[in-house]
Formats: structure tokens, C-alpha cells, sequence
């Protein structure tokens, strides 16, 4: 943790980001991604999904446009953790359905390895949705309850049989359940006989199957009890070891996030507000959304119990069919002055150290730093 | 905050004077086609005047079961109170006639529950359900039931109330609606309010106007709040004491400050290790193994004890304290302070 400057005290910390760092499969990866000069995996450019809003049962008629996601940029290098937050309703789940092509983008660029995703057909775009792969919140509903876990695992062969002989689909499926840490005996049970976290677990044995390079994990522990959700980070950060996974990791919960993520991006109404690596959005942050959505977030340590500021919000967010001109959160926002009404501020490094979406970025310590 | 000394956890004995609410080793269970299940086993709290308690658990430690019998909302059959006592104002609830119940709750009990939209009717207005609240218990006319009902949403930070008393339910949005329902809940000036995970379902910035807002009607009112959630941020900033919930049972009790700083039972210390903190990145995290028991079969002895990293099996422990046999009691482990764990001294050293 590079608040050590300000505090020796956090060597432990330090070890395990080492002990991870050097773990890391690709060296080019995660943590030096900033400055590295590699190919980033996955390239996201002014990307825009507008839901039309119609009117009128048989002439229907368009009356307008929801910006669920409106003009976001994102990298994501190889074997990274990019965490992406922000509250219901600001576009997170669009964005990962856009990623895996469930969607298709009104405007804007997927590149990935340098080619664009929305133009891809046929073989393309089969090989782009074998290697980028999506685990979602509700391992209630994301699993067909017919199927057994074996054929739920499997099923993906199916379509891409290249990657497991027929022969050895079996004992592929044991040695998957078996590295997500279920029973391989269970192959010929059925969903409903598992709890939640082995649901999850049966979600990402699904997506390594295919053997991805990326998974879009929207909301993967957010249905899970606090005991249980410990486990499938755990094995979401083990497998990333092992398979050299690169993630982006959607989630409303800020500690998660933070946890499990190299760098975090800050999601309001549509666009990216800040981002940066997890010190410099936790530790510094800059635009007054990201302050006051860390200034919400119940702390555990009895000690630090009404030591960190608090900044409440007015109001609710805005519609994103009839979002505010200007800057999208001026509306909530304390430091809003006539040019923010008029001038959406760009996604920029205003001295900060970290790129913001503030005409009036400030770095400013909101949580206090642990003892 | 406040923390008034009788916040220190005297759990036990019938007639605390201090308490409003005392619930009494009270059990429930379900008679269901997968067999009996046993949701709430010997669970036993006080709550006084202005005085916040919080009861936390995972799904199916029987959180949200207790607070329904304490509300008279269980439906019986399939549930069934064994034993118990619900001591309110003197008088035990479940010893009283179900009118007599009703009259008793009604305006002294109240509860808000975790999803607002389907806890509102969506058929009448906003105003219209706060308002009923007068009409029933004290026959208020609908006109004045009206007045009273903006005033009440004026009182829980609706802006604009008075255009808004005649809405219907989806027409607000979600931090709204949990007003909307703190607003009913609060009508008659109930002494104790129950929040059944009042804000799980919001966004932190709403959860902090909301609790917030909790927080400050307790204040005013001098109620006591019994908060039942699973999010240990929430109850570290807004509760006194704690009751940790694991297989319908407290298995440890006392001040925030003590429980939170020096868990004296394992499945409390795992809780807390298993969960990242927004105020650092932390190292690996140290999650509980296994999953939370099906309360139809609750393991023998101590219901945690085969997720516990500190349990004695066989020959390894005390005679009378071997894990999966014996029940260890809830018990005083410091002042203050009670848990039900055969090695709670073990646990409390092992962090110190």
C-alpha cells in the first residue's frame, strides 16, 4: 500500500499486494499497467447503448431515449482486475451485457486485441464469446434448473467441441468442479440441491470451461451471506492466478471492489466519473460523487466510528432518459457553478494524479487511512 | 451515539426494569414436508428507551423469524411458538388474547421491513396508508387523517409532501418508499421499532440518508430500535449493543465496541475476517468454511462447530466441552458480556 509513506504500519498489506504481484501470470499485466506499453486486452471507446422509449400499442412511436450507458471509456490489460462501481441504475450491467455481445452498442468502440467487436460475424465473434466470458449476481436464475451441473458446465463444448474431445468431457467437467471447490460426485445433481455460494461456483466453473481470457463478473457475490462471499472471492482471486484471467468486476459494494481490483472505475448516470488504482480512488479521490459515495460506506473498526466525514447526498439520481446537461451529477453536486450546466467535463488528469470528470477536481481524504 | 451503561448486556432474568421490549428464550419452528425445522432456538434480548440494538446474522439464522413472532405476523400454522415470553409494558404478548394483542402492537410495536414496494399497497395512495394508521387506532376522520399523514411525510424528509400525499407507491422511488413505510411505522409513536434490514436493498448513499434519518426519529421519540441486518458497517455505526445471530440462537452479545474490538466467539471473529474494509485493501480475506447449517438439521452440540477453527473434538476437549456434543450456554465472559462458546477465553486471547 503506498500509504505507508504516511504510515509503516501497513507492511502486511504490502506483503500480500507483493505476494499477488509476483503470482501475477503475465508480468506485463495488472500492476505496472499504467505505464506499460503492451497492448491493453480490451479497449472500451466512447461507448453508448440509448434504449429507445416508445409510446402506443400498434404505431409505436419513439418518444425518446434512456442513456443507460452514455460515452464510457475503459481499458482492461491481461490478467487485471478492473472494478467497476456505482449505484442501480447507472448503466454497470449494461455495459458487461454490451461486453459479451448480448447487446449491441448504439455508438462507440470494443476493442479487443485491436479489433472491433461490434463489427464482428460468424467465426469472429464465436471465438470473441469463448474468450470473454460472464459469471452474473443471481445463481438462482442464471442456471437452468433442468440441467444437470454437468451438462450446465459442459454445454459450451457444444458449441466450441474444440476445446474438449468428446471422450474426455466427463472427467473435464469433475476436474472443473473439483477446482471450484465442489464434490466432482455431483455431476448428476441438479441446481436446486446446491446453496447459493456452490450455485455460484457452478457459474464460474461454466465460464472457465471455455477457457477464457476475460470474465465479466456482474455482481458475482452481491446474492451471497458475508461468510460465503469471502469464499468466492478467494476462488475468483486464486483462478485469476492460475489462468492468467483478466477481470472486470461490476459491483454496488465499495470494500468488495476495492479488495479485489487493481484499478476501480467510478460509474454515475451513464459515464465514468473517475478512475484510477485502488489508493488513488480510495485514498484520494477527486470528483465529488466518488467523495460522497465513499463518504456512505458504514466503516467496521469500532475506532473509526464517526472519525470520517460525511457528505449526504440531495436528492436522487436523475433519469437517464432526461439526464442534466453539462456534468451528469451537477444536479446532487455542492461545487456546481454555471459552467458545469454547460460544459460536460471530460474524463481528464487535472493535477489530481488520476483522471476525473470535474471542472473542480480535488484530491481529498474521505476514509480515514487504517491504523 | 449514545451509550448508556445499562447498555451492557444483561440478557437474562424476567422483569429487567430498564428494558421496554424483553424477549425471552423464545423458540419457533416450522412443522414443513421437509420435516421440522427449527428456526429460532432459545433466543433472549432486551431493548430499552432510545436505546439501539442490532441483531446481526446471515440468512437463516432465524433474524427476521424472531422479529415476526414478536409482531404476531408468523403464520401459524406452518410456525409454531414452543416457549417464550415477549415482555411488553409489563405484559407478556404471548400470554394476551389475539385482540388484545393487537391493541397492545398496534401503536406500541411497529416494524419496517426490507422491501418497501412490495411491503405497500400499490392500490392506494401513499397518504391514504400512512393516514390508516390514525383511522384505525384512534378513529381519526379521513380529512384530518390526511393533514396528519403530509405532516408525517414532511417529518420523514419527503420533499414536496403535500403534492405527494395523494402518489401511489410506484410512483416513488426506492429510498422514498422506505420513508414512505418509516412514516406509517412512526404514526402512533411506537416505543420500540423494528427494522427488518431496513436499507439492504438500497444504495449506500440513500442507506446513509436513511439510517440517518432513523437515527435522528429515535433521537426526537426516545424509542428503541431493534435492527436486524447482516452488514456489520450498518450496525457498527448505528448501534449500542449487538446480538449475533448463528442457527436461531444468540451466540454472542454485548456492547459494539467490545464484540466488534475483541469477538469472544469464533463465528463473530470469523465474520469479521471475512469481510474487506473500504478503509484499506487488506490481505487475503479469511472466510468461514462451509455454508450456514439448514435448520432442519442443526449439527448436535455446538451448531457451529463444524465450521469452527476452534473447536475440540474427542480427547482434545475439556470434559463437558467437546464441540459436537455438548451445547455450550450463552454465558458471561467478561463483564458485559456473554457468548456461547465452550473456549471463548481461547478466542478472546487468540486476537488480543
Amino acid at each position: 500500500m503506498a500509504a505507508a509513506d504516511t504510515n509503516g504500519e501497513v507492511v502486511p498489506t504490502t506483503d500480500a499486494e507483493v505476494e499477488k504481484a509476483g503470482q501475477a501470470p503475465l508480468g506485463t499485466g495488472a500492476h505496472e499497467h499504467a505505464g506499460s506499453t503492451s497492448e491493453p486486452l480490451l479497449q472500451l471507446r466512447g461507448l453508448k447503448k440509448h434504449f429507445p422509449l416508445t409510446q402506443g400499442i400498434l404505431f409505436k412511436k419513439t418518444i425518446g431515449h434512456v442513456r443507460a450507458v452514455d460515452g464510457v471509456d475503459l481499458t482492461l490489460g491481461r490478467g487485471e482486475t478492473l472494478g467497476l462501481v456505482g449505484e442501480s441504475g447507472c448503466g454497470k450491467s449494461t455495459v458487461s451485457k454490451l461486453l459479451v455481445a448480448l447487446e449491441k452498442p448504439t455508438d462507440g468502440q470494443i476493442l479487443y486485441k485491436g479489433r472491433d467487436v461490434t463489427k464482428m460475424t460468424g467465426r469472429q465473434l464465436k471465438q470473441y464469446r469463448r474468450e470473454v466470458q460472464i459469471i452474473f449476481q443471481d445463481p438462482y436464475a442464471s442456471l437452468n434448473p433442468r440441467m444437470t451441473v454437468g451438462d450446465i458446465v459442459a454445454e459450451g463444448w457444444a458449441v466450441h467441441a474444440d476445446i474438449a474431445p468428446r471422450k474426455g468431457r466427463l472427467k473435464r467437467t469433475q476436474e472443473l468442479l473439483d477446482r471450484v471447490g465442489l464434490n466432482p460426485d455431483y455431476v448428476n445433481r441438479y441446481p436446486h440441491q446446491f446453496s447459493g455460494g456452490q450455485r455460484q461456483r457452478i457459474g464460474i466453473a461454466r465460464a472457465l470451461a471455455l477457457q477464457p481470457e476475460v470474465i465479466v463478473c456482474d455482481e458475482p457475490v452481491s446474492a451471497l451471506d458475508v461468510s460465503v462471499q469471502a469464499q468466492v472471492v478467494n476462488l475468483l482471486e486464486d483462478l485469476q492466478d492460475d489462468f492468467g484471467l483478466a477481470y472486470l468486476f461490476i459491483a454496488h459494494d465499495l470494500s468488495v471492489v476495492r479488495h479485489i481490483s487493481d484499478r476501480v472505475a467510478v460509474m454515475y448516470l451513464g459515464s465514468i466519473v473517475e478512475e484510477g488504482t485502488d489508493l488513488d480512488v480510495y485514498g484520494r479521490p477527486s470528483h465529488p460523487y466518488t467523495q460522497a459515495l465513499l463518504s456512505s460506506v458504514p466503516l467496521h473498526e469500532p475506532h473509526l466510528r464517526g472519525q470520517k466525514e460525511r457528505i449526504l447526498l440531495q436528492g436522487d439520481v436523475p433519469s437517464p432518459a432526461n439526464p442534466p446537461s453539462g456534468c451528469r451529477f451537477r444536479t446532487r453536486c455542492w461545487k456546481a457553478q454555471d459552467i458545469c450546466a454547460t460544459e460536460p467535463p471530460p474524463l481528464i488528469d487535472r493535477g489530481q494524479g488520476h483522471p476525473s470528470a470535474c471542472h473542480f477536481a480535488e484530491a481529498r481524504e474521505v476514509v480515514p487511512v487504517e491504523q | 451515539m449514545t451509550h448508556p451503561s445499562s447498555t451492557a448486556a444483561a440478557v437474562r432474568g424476567p422483569g429487567d426494569p430498564t428494558a421496554v421490549l424483553e424477549v425471552d428464550d423464545l423458540h419457533v419452528r416450522f412443522r414443513t414436508d421437509s420435516g421440522l425445522v427449527r428456526a429460532v432456538n432459545g433466543l433472549s434480548y432486551t431493548v430499552g428507551a432510545g436505546e439501539t440494538l442490532a441483531i446481526l446474522g446471515e440468512s437463516g439464522s432465524g433474524k427476521s423469524v424472531s422479529a415476526q413472532a414478536i409482531m404476531g405476523i408468523l403464520d401459524m400454522p406452518p410456525a409454531e411458538i414452543t416457549t417464550g415470553r415477549i415482555w411488553f409494558e409489563g405484559r407478556n404478548l404471548l400470554d394476551l388474547p389475539a385482540e388484545e394483542q393487537r391493541k397492545v402492537r398496534g401503536p406500541g410495536i411497529s416494524m419496517i421491513f426490507q422491501d418497501a414496494l412490495s411491503s405497500l399497497n400499490p392500490v392506494y395512495s401513499v397518504g391514504y396508508q400512512i393516514g390508516e394508521m390514525f383511522r384505525a387506532h384512534r378513529g381519526t376522520s379521513k380529512k384530518e387523517a390526511r393533514t396528519l399523514a403530509v405532516e408525517l411525510m414532511e417529518r420523514v424528509r419527503i420533499p414536496a409532501a403535500a403534492e405527494r400525499v395523494n402518489d401511489y407507491p410506484h410512483q416513488f422511488s426506492g429510498g422514498m418508499r422506505q420513508r414512505v413505510m418509516i412514516a406509517m411505522a412512526i404514526a402512533l409513536d411506537p416505543k420500540i421499532l423494528i427494522a427488518d434490514e431496513p436499507t439492504t436493498a438500497l444504495d449506500v448513499t440513500v442507506q446513509a440518508q436513511v439510517m440517518d434519518l432513523l437515527k435522528d426519529l429515535q433521537r426526537e421519540t426516545g424509542m428503541g430500535l431493534v435492527l436486524i441486518t447482516h452488514d456489520l458497517g450498518v450496525v457498527n455505526e448505528v448501534a449500542d449493543k449487538v446480538a449475533v445471530m448463528y442457527a436461531g440462537k444468540a451466540v454472542e452479545t454485548g456492547t459494539i465496541d467490545d464484540v466488534f474490538s475483541r469477538p469472544a466467539h469464533p463465528y463473530t471473529e470469523g465474520l469479521m475476517s471475512s469481510v474487506p474494509q473500504v478503509e484499506a485493501k487488506g490481505g487475503r480475506l479469511r472466510p468461514i468454511v462451509g455454508q450456514p447449517p439448514n435448520l432442519a438439521r442443526i449439527p448436535d452440540g455446538c451448531s457451529f462447530h463444524p465450521r469452527c477453527s476452534h473447536r475440540r473434538l474427542g480427547t482434545a476437549a475439556r470434559p463437558g466441552a467437546e464441540c459436537s456434543i455438548d451445547v455450550p450456554p450463552l454465558r458471561p465472559v467478561l463483564p458485559g458480556r456473554e457468548a456461547a462458546c465452550h473456549y471463548s477465553e481461547e478466542v478472546l486471547g487468540g486476537r488480543g
